[in-house]
This record gives C-alpha cells, structure tokens and sequence, in this order.
C-alpha cells in the first residue's frame, strides 16, 4: 500500500502528459486543417479600398473645415 | 520605512499586553448573557467584562472554548501568537504588492484578507462572518475561479497562436511542472517528510501550471485545507516569474539560440478566431468533458470577444465583472490564511513544490522547443518555450525580455503569445485529467 505511492504519480504523469499532448496535437491538427478551410471557402475581402476612401473622406472634410474657419477667422 | 511601521506597529501591541498584564486579575464576570432585562451591574464588573472582550486579552490569554471556522479545536498557539505571526506575513504580503508589484491586484486582497482572518473574536473568516459568507458564495462551490476565467477568456486573443499552431506544443510540454512536482510530492510522503494524500499532491502540484483560477479551482475541489497556502504560492510565485525563469531560460539555451529569429506571423481573419473557441470546446467535449467547466468559460468569454455583435457584455466581462470576482476572490483565499490553517508544516513543502514546478514547467517548454527544432520546418527560438507556462501575458513578456537583450531586433512578443494562451489550455485540460482521476 504505502510502496506503490511514487508509483502512483507516475501513472498519473505519465496518463496526464499524454492527455495533454494529445489534445493539443489534435488541436493543432485541427486549426490548421480550419486555416486552410476558411481561407479557400471564405477569404476576407480585401479592407483596403475601403478603408482607403474613408481617410480621403476625412481629410477632404477636415481640410474644408479648417479653410473655413481660417477664412472665418480672417473676415471676422 | 515599511519596515518601521511594522516595527511600530508591533511594539504598540505588545506594550498594550504589557499593560495589560501588569493590571490587577479582572474578576469574575458572570458569563449569563441573553437576560430578558438588562440587569445593572457595578462599573468595575462592566470595565472587567469589557477588557475581557479586547483584542489584547483575547491574544494574551485565548478562550479556551474557541472554536476554528470549521468548529474543530484550535491550539493554544494557533489563537494567540500564531495569530500575530500571521498578521505580520500579511504585512510582507503588503508590501511585496506595494513596494515589490507582485501581482497587487491579487496579493493585496488576499493579504487584507488574512489580516481580517487573524482577528481574534470577532470571527470574520467563520460561517457567519463577512469572509466566511464569501468563501461559501464563491470558492467553497468553484463560482469564482470559472467567473474569472470567463473574463480571462474575453482577454486573451488566440491570434498569435492561430497564425503558428505548432507553437502549442510549447504550452504542452510545460504542463510536465504539474506532473513532475506530483511525483515529487509523492516522494516526499513515501520518505516520510510530508503527510500528502495523491488528492492533496494533485491540488499542490497544479501550481506548476502557473494559472491561478485553475490552481484554485482545482485546490477547492482535491484539497479545500491547503487552498490557502496553494493559493499564496501559486499567486506569489506567477508575480515572480520575471525573476524565476530568465536563469533557467539562460541555461539551457545557446547564445545561438537566444538569437533565432522567427519568421512574422501571418494575418488570422476574424472568422478563424471565431471559429476557434467553438472548435476547442468541441474538443474538450469529446475528450476530456471533465476539463469542459474551465475551457467552456473561457472559451464562452473568447467567444463574446470575437462575436463583436456584444461590445457591452464582452466589455463587462473584460472590466467589471473580472474586478468584482478578484475582490471577493482575494477576500475568500485570504480567509484561509487563518493561523489555524496556514501555520502548519505543509505550507513550508507547499512553497517549496510550488516553486520547484515552476521551474521543472519553464524547462520543460525550452527543452520542448529544442526538441522541435530537431525537425524541419521554421525553427523556433527556444527563449518563447518558457512562455508555455500559463501566467498570460507574464511569461511572454519575459520571453520577449530576454530575446532582446542578445538581440535588440528580436521581437518575441507576439510568438510567445501562442505558447502562453495555449498553455492556459494544457493546465485547464491536465486540471480536467486530475479531476476525472479522482472521480
């Protein structure tokens, strides 16, 4: 009874390491396989036309706004 | 200066007794309470009853009728000096939070929270005591560590890890702490120097996850009498990562290795990171359901986080909902710093296994990566295998610390991402493995 202790936690480490790696090698097995799934089946549009537009947007209005308030400025 | 507010605050406590001592013998108090009338009574009588019920008395000369939280007997030392003793741990604990920053968020309401529990009398850590209320609301069933996991998860971003999957390995191999110090606590029975159950070895060995929610977690389930010293351990030894793991890093890697550089990571869409939490958990459901109330908090918190439709809920989770739970979570492990619980032999060997399976943990992940860059493929810098000890994002930083002192260049931040978060998903499974043994 009290030799088999040590014993014990062996199994243990032994039962416990290979749980372990083995659910992150599936899990590793598996974000790949879904990387590649995703990319072929549903890529991201491509943000940047998008993104692009809306900083020239900005700054065209940023800019208008700073011109009229220099010009408001120098009138008034 | 803190050492001089300890030192002050002592001598006034003992100059108190002193006084007290010095003090004629207080006579006999007639112990009938409850009278249906206040009965009058002489002035003396009320003074002596009075000094009675003072902290000091109660310090100088415990009531022998005073029983400990869990209703047991308490020895005479556990309820007078083992009490003071206590108290000045929690100022060291103060102070290691304040002056040194160990884990402050943690440590400081975990060391008030001993403070509290050591007061003698007014019972705060017993059943009906504010600490007592909390321990039971929340660490007695296991509400508050899967409460913060929930808003782990809704912090942790699985980017780095998608992006190079095989870095999860790193995260495995460090779980070999857990393990290692199990069979070291074992031995340590089998030689007769400590008295473990294997439940009491598993919940011990478990810091070497360097998680605390799991360490807690697991502590509350296997062995709710250690959960104190586990806890302190645990919490203390993750704030002192910074310290533990760069010598070991260093020995076991060449200058060459120090000096890897891996390759950048590449985009991960959103839809990957979505997917992920669902995948894991499908996972975890079809091998290990045990491990599934950690992973599924988490991965319910990442999941929030990555829907990006519940800014609000994902926001709570990440703020106020983790704050409120680490308040009352300090609070309730602190009542286990009781003197009674925490002034025993174990809490030595705890500290010392606990200390020992972080370090067996951090080379175990540089070894790993020495492993993997045996085979081809991109080779990893071995300095991110420390990082496969959960402690997010503690470890990764001191990956990325280390890199750039061989090679200022050298960005490990991010690549020791993946390791750390997927070393929170090895200890919640090698929890569920240890939890599932003793079922």
């Amino acid at each position: 009874m009290e030799t088999n202790l040590v014993i014990e936690g062996f199994k243990f480490m032994g039962l416990g390491m290979a749980t372990v790696f083995t659910f992150l090698v599936i899990l590793i097995i598996m974000m790949n396989m879904m990387s590649k799934i995703l990319n072929k089946f549903f890529p991201e549009p491509k943000p940047s036309a998008g993104t692009n537009n809306n900083i020239q947007n900005n700054n065209t209005k940023v800019i208008a706004a700073i011109t009229a308030a220099i010009k408001y400025h120098r009138e008034g | 200066m803190k050492y001089f507010i300890i030192k002050l605050f002592a001598l006034m406590l003992f100059s108190f007794g002193a006084l007290h001592a010095s003090a004629p013998a207080s006579t006999e108090v007639a112990s009938a309470h409850k009278e249906e009338t206040y009965q009058s009574k002489p002035f003396s009588e009320m003074i002596g009853g009075f000094l009675k019920s003072t902290g000091v008395s109660a310090i100088l000369n415990p009531d022998p009728d005073e029983l400990d939280a869990h209703g047991r007997e308490m020895s005479n030392f556990h309820k007078s000096w083992g009490r003071i003793i206590m108290i000045l741990v929690t100022f060291f604990l103060f102070w290691l939070a304040i002056r040194k920053g160990f884990e402050p968020l943690l440590l400081l309401p975990i060391a008030f929270g001993g403070l509290l529990a050591n007061i003698p009398i007014a019972g705060i850590a017993g059943e009906h005591g504010f600490l007592g209320v909390i321990y039971n609301m929340g660490l007695a069933n296991e509400m508050f560590p899967i409460l913060i996991f929930m808003g782990v998860g809704a912090m942790t971003d699985f980017g780095p890890l998608l992006s190079n999957p095989k870095t999860a390995l790193l995260g495995g191999a460090a779980q070999f702490g857990i393990f290692g110090t199990l069979v070291g606590a074992v031995a340590l029975t089998q030689m007769g120097f400590a008295d473990f159950t294997l439940q009491q070895a598993s919940a011990i060995s478990i810091i070497g996850g360097a998680d605390g929610p799991t360490s807690i977690f697991i502590a509350t389930k296997l062995a709710p009498e250690l959960l104190g010293a586990i806890a302190v351990a645990s919490y203390s030894y993750m704030a002192m990562v910074p310290i533990i793991q760069p010598p070991i890093m260093k020995a076991l890697t060449t200058d060459a290795e120090r000096k890897i550089k891996m390759t950048t990571l590449r985009h991960v869409s959103r839809l990957e990171k979505l997917v992920f939490p669902i995948m894991v958990l499908v996972l975890a459901i079809l091998v290990l359901p045990a491990s599934t109330p950690l992973i599924g908090a988490f991965m319910f918190g990442n999941f929030l986080k990555e829907s990006g439709v519940v800014e609000r809920l994902n926001d709570t989770l990440q703020n106020s909902l983790i704050n409120t739970v680490t308040i009352f979570l300090g609070l309730g492990v602190g009542s286990k710093l009781a003197a009674n619980e925490f002034l025993v032999p174990d809490t030595m060997f705890i500290m010392a296994l606990g200390i020992v399976a972080f370090s067996v943990g951090t080379a175990s992940g540089v070894i790993m990566a020495k492993i993997m860059n045996l085979f081809p493929g991109h080779k990893v810098n071995p300095l991110i295998g420390s990082a496969g000890v959960s402690a997010v994002p503690m470890a990764a930083r001191v990956s990325n610390k280390v890199g750039m002192e061989y090679d200022r260049s050298n960005m490990l931040l991010m690549h020791a991402m993946g390791p750390n978060v997927a070393g929170v998903i090895g200890s919640a499974v090698a929890a569920g493995v240890l939890i599932s043994l003793f079922q």
